[in-house]
Parts: structure tokens; sequence; C-alpha cells
């Protein structure tokens, strides 16, 4: 008898804990509302969301990037009259995801964006996805072309390939040894971006740079922490290191500035963490480094998910859509280099010391 | 007759209908009902069509669970079953895309597996006295390792030709074969362990390893044979894993170590060994599925799920605990 009342204590206490959960939840919601009203922007005609239900599913809970990805697009979704759900994996898995997809295909949603943590795991459910007649968009990292429809860029990784090459270049002087510090070895958008990098290196002007290694940090601070002082040890000549992922870089810029070495870094970063680190002068440790916009990507990835949802956009080459009042509105949608086809948002843009103030403060 | 192996042991037989009603186990089937009222009232997209489409990953952990209650019975634990996955995910993946047929590419995943296991076993049997944390420790970062050459510099594969696999995840009707195939086996090992002469000799193993060794178990062999099985089965779980997903990468099995020791202590499994019944495992596995799922289709967040399942596992574990101190107290309290 006892344990009967001990077990139906701890299913009350469950309990409670989910009715304060959803309560939260509600709370949350509420305030994301309040705030995209705030975001006023105007509405575009034709392109409304209304009775529709559209869902991102992000890499990972704890991602600054991904959050202010699905903040962009949580706030279009809502502004057009949708229903927006918004889900972070518990663990930055491919595993994880394939759970959430599933999820999201019993509840009927119209569409799901996701930014994938696996290439081709995620195939079998976005089929069973597409075929339940949701529709299917990538953002950030994206599945084979198979599981998708259409594919939001950030940039186009030629265009960051050249840029990040043309700083390595710039920030070394011409010559000299430089490694790379990435996230996951699958990462796919990561692996994309070195080989690009590898491609413009084989230009005759790169000649004299000699890429020593590519580290992985696995986008945690601390391994991240942990192979760049790896990296400083075993290469004493290293003179640039270049870190495409938000996490490595920030946790190199701080292992370089606190040790004063005199490896320069670069990279993509968000300003808000690298504002502390951005400067020409021998105090700080990175010259420059590139990023986009993460809010204007995820509005894109909505405006997207809408025009796919209405029909205005089969995610076919030669496809042209309207977003809103975004820069380089209407968007066209082309040829990616995987057999797919992507829409790209614009090329990276460069942050230092001279914008970098007014930047630290938006995301 | 053996004496009933419940959470106590007792020499009285007590009549099977009481025995059954007092059990840890019909405290589970009613937790069970509970959770799937509770599910089906707070998500209206909690279907039987819903629920059996979304648990396939999950089932395929279930594999797991079978052996490791199993180990937990023995008194030892294997924490490399989560690696074993990955690598035997990883070989079969490459055995696909080298061409042989998916019947070869299956057995060719088992097989992956039982070395796995067999070398555990083979470690712990001759080196008795090596405790199995540290064994199966070192050997999860050995198979991770391996797994982790093997995937190369991208770290993941996947299928060239994905119809091999697409059959094994078919379904009779709205069932996955998978449910039919954990449900077998679920069978199988609860039997075993509860009417055979092997089964038996797990119990004395966990609770008394040296009077088990005297009364003349072959302890050793007991162990081989189970650690062995353990890689089998995670080799079987890595092949229908691999069926949702298309190919294998570094993180492929994370954790799943874990998920099988939580399924196997909910339902009443002691870890120090020798207490609990498999069946108790099986109805708390479908609890934690139906919760996940259920809890998902509402889009809570999944760290706070994880949460959830945290409490629910320490309270099956403190609930016999709390119950047998208030019933101290009370024998206390009679004889003053």
């Amino acid at each position: 008898m006892k344990r009967f009342l001990s077990v139906f204590l701890s299913v009350g206490m469950v309990a409670s804990v989910l009715a304060g959960c959803s309560g939260n939840a509600a709370a949350t919601n509420a305030s994301g509302a309040a705030e995209s009203s705030n975001a006023a922007t105007s509405a575009v005609a034709g392109a409304s969301a209304t009775g529709k239900t559209f869902a991102i599913v992000t890499k990972s809970a704890g991602n600054p990037y991904n959050e202010k990805e699905a903040e962009g697009f949580q706030q279009v979704i809502e502004q057009q009259g949708g229903t927006c759900i918004v889900k972070h994996p518990e663990a930055a898995t491919a595993d994880a995801q394939v759970s959430m997809i599933q999820s999201l295909i019993s509840q009927k949603v119209d569409s799901i964006s996701i930014a994938a943590n696996d290439e081709n795991a995620l195939q079998a459910s976005l089929q069973q996805a597409m075929k339940a007649g949701i529709k299917v968009s990538c953002f950030d990292s994206k599945t084979n072309k198979n599981s998708r429809q259409v594919f939001v860029n950030q940039a186009g990784t030629k265009e960051i390939g050249q840029a990040l090459m043309d700083a390595v270049y710039d920030i070394s002087g011409g010559s000299g040894d430089w490694a790379i510090l990435s996230a996951t070895s699958q990462a796919t958008n990561q692996n994309a971006w070195i080989a690009a990098m590898k491609t413009v290196m084989k230009g005759s002007k790169y000649s004299k740079l000699n890429l020593v290694e590519v580290a992985y940090g696995d986008d945690e601070p601390q391994k991240s922490t942990d192979q760049t002082q790896a990296l400083l040890s075993k290469y004493p000549n290293l003179k640039v290191l270049c870190s495409p992922t938000t996490v490595g870089i920030s946790a190199a810029a701080k292992v370089l500035q606190d040790k004063k070495s005199k490896v320069k870094l670069t990279g993509l970063g968000l300003p808000s963490e690298m504002a502390a680190y951005i400067g020409t002068d021998a105090d700080h440790s990175c010259p420059y480094m590139f990023l986009w916009n993460p809010v204007e990507l995820g509005q894109l990835s909505a405006y997207t998910s809408i025009a796919l949802v209405n029909g205005t956009l089969t995610g076919m080459t030669g496809d042209t859509f309207d977003a809103g009042n975004m820069d380089n509105s209407p968007y066209k949608v082309v040829d990616a280099a995987d057999g797919g086809t992507e829409i790209i948002l614009g090329a990276p843009f460069k942050f230092d010391s001279s914008n970098i103030d007014e930047w630290k403060n938006v995301y | 007759m053996a004496g009933r192996s419940g959470r106590t042991i007792s020499t009285d037989r007590k009549r099977y209908t009481k025995g059954f009603f007092s059990s840890w186990e019909f405290v589970l089937v009613i937790l069970f009902v509970a959770i799937n009222i509770f599910c089906k009232i707070i998500s209206q997209n909690y279907t039987a069509a819903n629920v059996l489409r979304e648990m396939p990953k999950y089932l395929s952990e279930m594999f797991l669970l079978f052996p490791m209650a199993y180990i937990l019975l023995l008194g030892d634990i294997d924490i490399s079953v989560g690696a074993t996955v990955c690598l035997s995910a990883t070989v079969s993946c490459f055995a696909s895309n080298a061409g042989f047929p998916i019947g070869a590419v299956v057995l060719i995943g088992l097989l992956t597996g039982l070395a796995c296991g067999m070398l555990n076993g083979l470690i712990l049997t001759v080196f008795t006295e090596l405790p199995a944390m540290i064994v199966t420790l070192s050997t999860m970062i050995i198979y991770r390792g391996i797994a982790e050459i093997i995937l190369g510099s991208g770290g993941s594969v996947s299928l060239n030709d994905v119809s091999g696999f697409s059959a094994l995840a078919g379904m009779v009707g709205l069932f996955p074969y998978l449910f039919f195939l954990v449900l077998i086996l679920g069978v199988v090992f609860t039997i075993v362990s509860a009417k055979t002469p092997f089964g038996r000799s797990l119990y004395a193993i966990g609770s008394n390893r040296s009077a088990a060794f005297y009364s003349g178990i072959k302890v050793q062999r007991v162990r081989f044979i189970v650690f062995s099985i353990t890689g089998a089965m995670a080799g079987l779980c890595a092949v229908f894993l691999t069926s949702t997903l298309f190919g294998a990468n570094t993180t492929t099995g994370n954790g799943f170590e874990m998920d099988a020791i939580a399924m196997a202590v909910f339902g009443g499994i002691s870890a120090v060994g020798g207490k609990g019944r498999l069946a108790g495992g099986i109805i708390s596995a479908f609890i934690i599925i139906c919760l996940r799922i259920g809890l998902g289709e509402i889009n809570m967040n999944p760290q706070v799920i994880l949460i959830i399942l945290g409490i629910l596992l320490i309270s099956a574990v403190l609930a016999p605990n709390i119950s047998t101190k208030i019933k101290e107290k009370k024998q206390v309290l009679a004889r003053k």
C-alpha cells in the first residue's frame, strides 16, 4: 500500500512539474508575440500565413547563433499571422532531430525548416514528412538533395571560402603557417567551407601559405580552448588561426588574447561575443572577422516556408518569391553544388574595429 | 523449485494473484495506463498510428535493455554498448556500400557486435578481479575510436542503396516489424531469466557470487555468455537504427547505455544484482517511450523532458526504500 502511495505521490509531483512547465511555455510564447509586434515591419500582401503552422528545428539548444535564427523565423511567422513551433534538440545529433521530425509529422504541421546535424541521416524521416504533405526546407546546414525542397544558404560556399582565404593571406602577410579550428568533423557547412578554402588555396597567390592542421573543437568552449592551446604548442611558427565557427573563434580569441600570443585570428564569429577581441593593435587577437546576420537568415527561412506552403514557391531552379522588406528581395532559387536547389542570403559581412561597436548590441 | 524472484526473496510462497497485485510490475502497469491517459489528454495527436510511427527509433534501444537487465542481475554493468552500436552501425554501412546483400550486411552487423561483446566477456572472465565498469569504460573508448577511424575525416557514412534497410523498416498495418521482434525477444529473454536454470543462475550469481560458485554454478562461463549476447544485441540495435537513419556517424549510439540502464532500474531491477524482473523493465521502457512521444507532441523543451525522466527514475528507486522505512518505523512503534 505504501508503495502505491509513494508512486501516486511521485506521479502527482511529475504532473505538477508538467503543469508548471506548460505555464512557462505559454508565458514565453506570449512574450515572443509581444516582441514581434514591437519589431514592426510591414506585412507583405499575398504572403499571409494565417491558420498555418510552421516549425523550425535547430541544431541544438544553447547555441546562441541558432537561437538568433529561430528568433528571426518566429518574428516573421507571427507577423504574418501563422503559428510558430521552435524545437531545440537535446543534443546536436541527427538522432535527436529524427524524433523531433517524427513528432512534427504527428502534429500535422504545414512546414518544417531544419538546420541538419547530419547530411544524410534525416532522409528517411524528412521524406516521410514530405509524403505527408509537409513542406521541407533547410537553413544554415543542409541535408542531401533528396531530403529537402530547397536550402536557404547563409552565403555561397565559394564566397565564404574566398573571403576567409583572403583574410588569412592579408593577416599573415602572404606567407607562413596557418591552421583551422573547426566544429565537429561531420558538420556539413564547416566541411564545405574548409573544402572551398582549400580550393582557393590552390591558386599561385597563396602558394607560400602552409595549412598545418584542421583541428576540431566540437563546438564546445572547453574543447575548443584545449585544441587552440594544443595548436600553439605544436606549431611554434603558427601565424594565423582561422575558425569558421562562432564557438571556436570566441574560445580561441580568449586564449590568444590572454596569452598575448603573436598568432592572429580570423573566421566567422558573433559580434557580441567577439567585440572584446577585435582590433588591429597588439592587445587584440582578432583584426577582423566575418558573419552574416542570423536573424535575417531566420527571416528568409520563414518567408521561404510561407512561400512553399502557399504554393508560390516549389523549390525549382528559377522560381522567385517575395521576402517582405528584406534587402535582396525578391529572392531567386538557384542550383546548388550538390544537385539540389538553394536560395542565397548574400555575401558574408566584414566586422572590424570600425563597425564592431554598432553591431555588438545587435546580435 | 527456486524461490520467486521479486524485489525481496522470501521463502513462503504467496498466492499468485496477491503476489501480482502487490508487485512493482503492477504499479508499473497502472503507471503505464496513467501515462497514456495523460498523454491523450495533453495532445490530440497522441493516436495509435502516430505513436507507432514515432516508436521505431526508441524501440531499437530496447534490444539493449534485455541483455542489460541480465548484466545488472549479475551485479555487473556494461557501458560500452553505445559504442558497440556505433561500431556495428558503421561496419554495416560500409558493408552495405561495398555491395553485400542485406542479409549478409545484417549478419556482419550482428557479428561485429558479438565480437565486441566477446572481447568484453573475455577480459572480464580472464581477469576476474577487474571491475566491469572500468573494463567496459575502456572498451567503450576503444570501440568508438575504431568507429571514428573507419568513418574517416568526414565522421559520417551514408548508405548508397537504401532499399535493403528500408525493407527492414517496413510495417504490417500500423505495426513496424521491429515491434514484433522486440516483443518476441522480450518474451524469450523474460522466460529464460524466470524459468530456466541459466536464468536462475543469474540471480544466484548476482546475490552472492562466491556462494553461487561453490554451489557448482560456472560463474565465469555465465558472465562470458551474457556479455557476448549483449554485444550481439547491440549489433541488432545498430542494424535497426541504421534502417531509420540510413547511415552512421560519430554520435550514433551516444548515451544508449544509460538509457538501457535507466529503463532496467526503473523497471525494478537492482543495480547491485540479484533482484528484479525483466518484465518490469519492459513495461517501464514503454512508459518512458510513451512519455517522450507524448511530451514531444506538445513541443515541450527536450531538456525539461530529460529532467522529468530523471525525477521519475529517482522516484522509482526511492519508492521501495521509503516504503520499507515506513514499515520499519511502524514495527518499532508497535513494539513500544
